[in-house]
């Protein structure tokens, strides 16, 4: 049982158990490794063959896997060792050990690119004089002593810098299935041994041709083409990063007798007591158990003002302590707790590989399959046309038609935009949502929570016979005492106060200085006389103070609306609320459909009667008690507040609540549509061109290096327009 | 123009050095981060990266 505990403590981190404790985890992983689409289904093969495994699911652009296991049946390190003999490091994904995965993949992508790059410059100028001497200019020793130094320099870029093309391509051929790394290795090692032939032979059956310049240039420009991949995939892991690297190193547990210990946050436990000092981050999610101040909740909310916590409030994993010191009973842990669930969200978004993704990866299966047996055809059938130019014929072929640009033209444009919309604190839960945001055309908002702030604002006061003025600024100080929303909406500078008492369900009352007790709440409670248009009262005996709160729109909730009314959406608004304050917000926003007092029941027949009427409705909700109305949404957004979101079932998450993001979100989903047709119409338009010219003999290998390389270069430069 | 049997010979061996030093740079941590060293002058000496 000990040694069980300690694998689940082990797992707790990166997995999650969505079928209860006793069936089937779901764990995360980062794998190193990977150079193409074609690797995921090997890892996919290979995990599928452990005992245990029920399913994995990699995605090949953000380089995540996602295995669906029984921990019972197979060992975590079992698990490790048959991906390690398939060729690959897999570790789980949490923060550090990725981090340093990613900084020895960039080091050794780095590395190998200026080994190409660099002898790729030396290789050429080595080549040039053959190219513009004139007859005789060159004398043969020279000529051979240049293309002696051109191999030479040609072979650390063929063993060292191509060498994931020659193993990605073993191991795609061992597994069975064709990537493209194979036509790229196939054409690599057929001009370095033809090459190679004719520079130890000139008068062979191969020709006296070298191609060792147009080879190193197509490896430089191939690794230049990744180098830009990893660095796209690396931003969107440094982006999820963030949220999950705030937490704390370690927490300080209080013990039963008092002692305190510092202990990882992974051995903590659901009801553990842990003390956090000013200026420490909380290591898990729980609620307050002694001490009081303000703590920086921007890790979730986006929100950069801290917000007050005492005794009672909910506190969250990653938050900051500002400067208070808080004795904290853990409710959540681990992969529980909230920061966690939003990083794990945009996680399986990440690993699960979106249906055009496995389309083009189809594709490019059959393709690479088209693609040899129309190089073999155009070898054999030059061998009878003109041997001597046979070689280089089934050579560009292949060179040119490696489907680079087809399998990188999703995924860029899709990973670029999602690490677009999290910086502006929109988290994209699902990266189809992103196809689906293209055709709404109707927006519906939910009123509070979503247009609004959870805060109230004081609207309107007035008293009789009194100074209403004079009688806020002493309301506004015994406000300060209450944790009641409505009186925290009020709440200025505590004033000299004694006995406060707070009555549950009515106010608070206190004594002034001259002991005469006044009471802040409900009109009833406070006057015998209550005002019927006040929300809320203050006074004493008979000198009251009536007070009317309202609800405030978000500060960019009008920009918002504005922005999308301009991209030519219908604006809705649906509440729940009473019929005079949804008017008073939908004149305020300059909404014109506008729905009140509104069940869930209600919401979800208006949605689905818009919905029959042909509109595509993007449904923006809290998330909690719009669940309904949100599942029937062509696309949902919830907005980010507490716990509640890990379990919201929307596509994306506004945790920065700016309403800003969604107009911005809808214009980049259009951009993003666009890349991708541009992207595959490049990819398409350019194999078509290519092709027929390699097949007959028109383009030389040089020529159909650069046109592969800049067609994968374009590709994934087109995404990085996304990132703006 | 015999110097060039010479000097070709040489520059392949001085362009392999220079991957060699390049490749040790890289290894040891050198261009991990170049955004940050540029605003290191402008950090105190206590603070560190």
């Amino acid at each position: 049982l000990g040694a069980a505990d300690a694998d689940a403590r082990l797992l707790a981190p990166f997995t999650t158990w969505p079928e209860g404790p006793d069936g089937a985890a779901l764990s995360q992983f980062q794998v190193a490794g990977m150079h193409c689409a074609a690797c995921a289904g090997i890892i996919e093969a290979v995990l599928l063959k452990l005992p245990g495994v029920q399913a994995a699911s990699v995605n090949a652009a953000s380089a995540r896997l996602g295995l669906s296991w029984q921990p019972a049946r197979i060992a975590l390190a079992d698990v490790f060792a048959a991906l390690q003999a398939a060729g690959y490091q897999a570790t789980p994904d949490v923060a550090a050990p990725a981090r340093e995965l990613r900084r020895r993949e960039k080091r050794q992508a780095l590395w190998r690119l200026f080994v190409a790059g660099f002898l790729m410059m030396q290789v050429m100028m080595m080549a040039t004089p053959a190219y513009v001497a004139g007859a005789g200019e060159l004398t043969a020793d020279l000529d051979r002593l240049l293309r002696w130094a051109s191999w030479v320099l040609t072979l650390p870029v063929m063993v060292f810098s191509a060498g994931p093309f020659f193993s990605g391509a073993w191991r795609q051929l061992r597994a069975g299935r064709l990537g493209m790394d194979v036509p790229v290795a196939l054409g690599l090692a057929v001009t370095f041994v033809a090459s190679t032939a004719a520079l130890f032979d000139p008068g062979g059956a191969i020709g006296h041709e070298v191609y060792f310049d147009s080879l190193t240039m197509f490896v430089a420009l191939l690794l230049l083409a990744r180098w830009f991949e990893l660095g796209a995939r690396h931003r969107a892991a440094e982006a999820l990063e963030a949220v999950a690297g705030a937490l704390p190193a370690a927490a300080e547990r209080l013990n039963a007798d008092g002692s305190t210990e510092r202990i990882p946050p992974e051995a903590l436990r659901v009801g553990d007591r842990i003390r956090v000092a000013a200026g420490e981050a909380f290591a898990a999610d729980g609620r307050v158990v002694s001490g009081q101040g303000w703590v920086n909740e921007a890790l979730l909310t986006g929100e950069s003002a801290p917000v007050a916590k005492a005794v009672g409030d909910a506190v969250v994993a990653g938050s900051l302590s500002v400067d208070g010191g808080f004795v904290v009973e853990v409710e959540r842990v681990g992969a529980d707790t909230t920061a966690q669930g939003i990083v794990r969200l945009m996680q399986q978004a990440q690993s699960q590989r979106p249906m055009a993704l496995g389309l083009v990866d189809r594709v490019a299966a059959g393709f690479t399959a088209t693609v040899l047996v129309l190089a073999l055809a155009a070898g054999v059938a030059w061998w009878w046309i003109e041997p001597s130019r046979a070689i280089a014929v089934a050579v560009a072929v292949l060179i040119v038609t490696c489907p680079c640009a087809l399998t990188l033209a999703a995924p860029a444009a899709w990973l670029t935009a999602s690490g677009t919309l999290a910086r502006r604190g929109l988290l994209l839960a699902d990266l189809s949502a992103l196809d689906r945001l293209c055709t709404v055309d109707t927006v519906v908002f939910d009123k509070t929570g979503t247009l609004s702030e959870d805060r109230l604002q004081l609207r309107r006061h007035w008293a009789q016979g009194a100074d209403a003025d004079a009688l806020l600024a002493v309301a506004r100080s015994l406000a300060a005492l209450s944790r009641h929303p409505h009186a925290q909406a009020l709440a200025g500078a505590a004033g000299a106060w004694t006995d406060v008492r707070e009555v549950a369900g009515r106010g608070v009352e206190a004594r002034d200085a001259t002991g005469q007790l006044w009471r802040l709440g409900a009109p009833a409670w406070v006057s015998d006389r209550p005002d019927a248009a006040a929300r809320l009262a203050f006074g004493c005996g008979d000198c009251v103070l009536w007070l009317d709160l309202a609800e405030t729109p978000r500060p960019d909730a009008a920009e918002a609306i504005k922005a999308l009314r301009v991209q030519g959406l219908r604006v809705r608004l649906l509440s729940g609320d009473q019929p005079a304050a949804v008017s008073r917000m939908a004149h305020q926003l300059d909404i014109a459909h506008w729905r009140a007092s509104a069940t869930p029941e209600s919401k979800l027949a208006a949605l689905r009667d818009w919905q029959a009427r042909g509109e595509r409705v993007l449904m923006v909700g809290d998330g909690i008690n719009d669940a309904p109305v949100l599942a029937a949404a062509d696309v949902r957004i919830a907005m980010g507040q507490g716990a509640r979101l890990a379990r919201s079932a929307a596509d994306a998450l506004l945790v920065s609540n700016r309403l800003t993001a969604i107009p911005q979100a809808l214009a980049l989903a259009q951009k993003t549509r666009r890349v991708l047709r541009q992207n595959l119409a490049w990819a398409a338009l350019y194999n078509l061109a290519c092709v027929p010219l390699a097949l007959t003999g028109w383009l030389p290998p040089l020529a159909a290096g650069i046109g592969m390389a800049t067609s994968s270069l374009f590709v994934v430069l087109n995404a990085q327009r996304l990132a703006r | 123009m015999d110097i060039l049997y010479l000097l070709i010979p040489f520059s392949v061996v001085l362009v392999l050095l220079i991957v060699g030093v390049f490749g040790w740079a890289v290894n040891s941590g050198q261009l991990d981060d170049l955004a940050h060293e540029g605003e290191r002058i402008l950090l105190d000496e206590d603070q560190g990266p």
